[in-house]
């Protein structure tokens, strides 16, 4: 018996030279909406949209409608469907926010394919398949800092440091909002005794991040979020550059080479209206799955899932006898230092904390609400 | 200009049991210019998918490798929060392969919405009863706040919710 379907309908006339009329209608289950778009086909842009409710689930969910407007004067190209992915998405409804990409790629084949046009926007790419935003080449422009509260590395007299091993900055992470300069003075105020960068499929050069230290008297630790076939890993060590998905085995042959180490991020981060709980899913099953032989440890504190994920994470990494770490995935400002991970020894660079996690001398820790930081 | 259509397209996805512990997801498309069909297996609860084909009738640009050696890239990936990046990285970003991928996605998002309708089929259907349900959902899963208009400050189904720091 069929568990679920969905349908979804698209037509497109042309309204007069320059203009199409999509209609595109999504019926499943458990919802049925409806679009109406004015589409400029010279440039692939988005003049009029309007929507319709037939059949939704929360009590709020017609509050999605007004919000659509926020489409109109989008153009197709370069990170379309993100911005309609955050933009309706995010703002509206996701489920209007598939339904327009489906109405805008269809509009598109039809001006390329159909019609036979030439249009300038559309040869960037359009999703499902778009670029990826550009990566800054080198540290982003930040001004000089006069605060120094954290001690030089001479001055370090610790027996163990807590480091946020897991920290996105922007524009490195497309989807973060935290400059470096408001990630360093938040952590300076915070105490902690340093970050980690891991942005995804990026590293920051070395000499980027000396300057940064140098000019903010901080502590700043490389690392790299790497997308993989089988989730996101957080990679130390690594110098290469993987700015594409990588299949896990590929990366640890690749870090092996180099001694590095891979921390699988967030494991079992789940979604959003079903935790993997009500999958039926336990422990002794999710072990199994072939990605924690090709780890060294296991991410089970992490800011941006929920703590029945995190504690799911945590007794398999227990039945497997695994390191844990913790990290905030922090991806403003104020969420650094959520989670963190102490360290035994005193990590005073890079190389300090490649051996500190192969010597497996650390622990995760809920550092904010351990020490009471608001 | 003539009210006749330049373009029609259906996209048609469905989930079903095929054994106890194996979902089948299924995308077809048809429309002015493709006919195509991807079929996805997913071992359950772990939701990793362990088999996948795909079959292109008509289409304006085709993938250079057979559709079917393509789809199985997939295999072995979970479905789940991230999985688009990971089926466009294995499937490709080009015109030729990217309504492939597109459709390899749309057999996921099905997979996780046959999950929550099961999940919806447990909610009250009286006013208060709805509105509750809603509220501990986002309680129990913070990342629903602000995630949609819905859950958005100002609506009732988040009032008195603390957002996520």
């Amino acid at each position: 018996m069929i568990k679920f379907m969905r349908n979804k309908l698209v037509r497109i006339h042309q309204i007069d030279k320059d203009h199409l009329e999509i209609h595109g209608m999504l019926a499943d289950d458990i919802y049925e909406l409806e679009l109406d778009v004015v589409f400029k086909k010279s440039t692939l842009e988005i003049v009029s949209i309007e929507g319709r409710w037939n059949r939704w689930t929360t009590p709020e969910c017609p509050r999605a409608i007004p919000f659509l407007q926020e489409a109109v004067g989008l153009r197709m190209g370069k990170d379309f469907s993100e911005k309609v992915k955050k933009m309706v998405g995010r703002k509206s409804c996701r489920h209007y926010a598939n339904l327009l990409l489906e109405c805008c790629h269809a509009a598109r084949e039809a001006v390329l394919h159909v019609i036979g046009e030439k249009v300038e926007t559309a040869q960037h790419g359009s999703s499902p398949a778009e670029e990826k935003p550009e990566k800054p080449s080198k540290a982003v422009e930040v001004p000089k800092e006069e605060i120094r509260t954290t001690p030089t590395k001479a001055k370090q007299r610790f027996s163990g440091c807590i480091i946020d091993l897991h920290v996105h900055t922007t524009p490195a992470s497309p989807c973060s909002s935290a400059p470096i300069d408001g990630l360093i003075a938040e952590a300076k105020r915070i105490g902690l005794h340093a970050f980690c960068l891991t942005d995804h499929d990026y590293t920051w050069s070395k000499a980027d991040v000396e300057a940064l230290m140098e000019q903010y008297n901080y502590l700043l630790l490389r690392g790299n979020e790497v997308t993989t076939d089988q989730g996101h890993m957080l990679v130390f060590g690594l110098e290469k550059k993987i700015d594409r998905l990588i299949r896990l085995e590929e990366l640890r042959e690749e870090v092996n080479r180099v001694k590095g180490f891979i921390i699988v991020a967030h494991p079992f981060r789940g979604f959003l209206t079903f935790g993997v709980g009500q999958l039926g899913l336990t422990p002794d099953k999710a072990k199994e799955r072939a990605l924690f032989k090709r780890v060294d440890a296991i991410e089970v504190l992490n800011g941006k899932v929920t703590k029945k994920e995190n504690a799911f994470a945590r007794e398999v990494a227990q039945s497997l006898g695994m390191p844990t770490t913790g990290g905030s995935d922090a991806h403003e400002v104020d969420e650094i230092g959520q989670f963190a991970t102490r360290f035994e020894s005193l990590i005073r660079d890079e190389k300090d904390l490649l051996e500190a996690l192969h010597d497996g001398a650390f622990s995760p820790v809920a550092y904010k609400e351990e020490r009471g930081i608001k | 200009m003539p009210d006749i259509l330049i373009f029609s397209r259906i996209r048609s996805t469905f989930v079903e049991h095929v054994e106890e512990n194996r979902l089948r997801a299924v995308c077809q498309l048809n429309d002015t210019l493709t006919e195509a069909t991807v079929e996805v297996l997913v071992k359950i609860p772990e939701l990793e998918i362990v088999d996948a084909k795909a079959g292109i009738v008509r289409a304006v640009s085709r993938p250079k490798e057979d559709e079917t050696q393509l789809a199985k890239k997939v295999i072995g990936i979970r479905i789940g929060p991230g999985m688009k990046k990971i089926i466009r990285g294995l499937i490709g970003e080009g015109d030729e392969t990217k309504q492939l991928a597109f459709m390899i996605e749309e057999c996921c998002n099905a997979v996780i919405l046959s999950f929550t309708k099961d999940v919806l089929l447990q909610r009250p259907e009286d006013k208060r009863g709805k509105r509750d349900f809603y509220r501990n959902m986002v309680k129990e899963n913070i990342r629903l706040y602000n995630r949609c208009a819905a859950f958005a400050p100002g609506s009732p189904l988040v009032e008195g919710i603390e957002p996520p720091t």
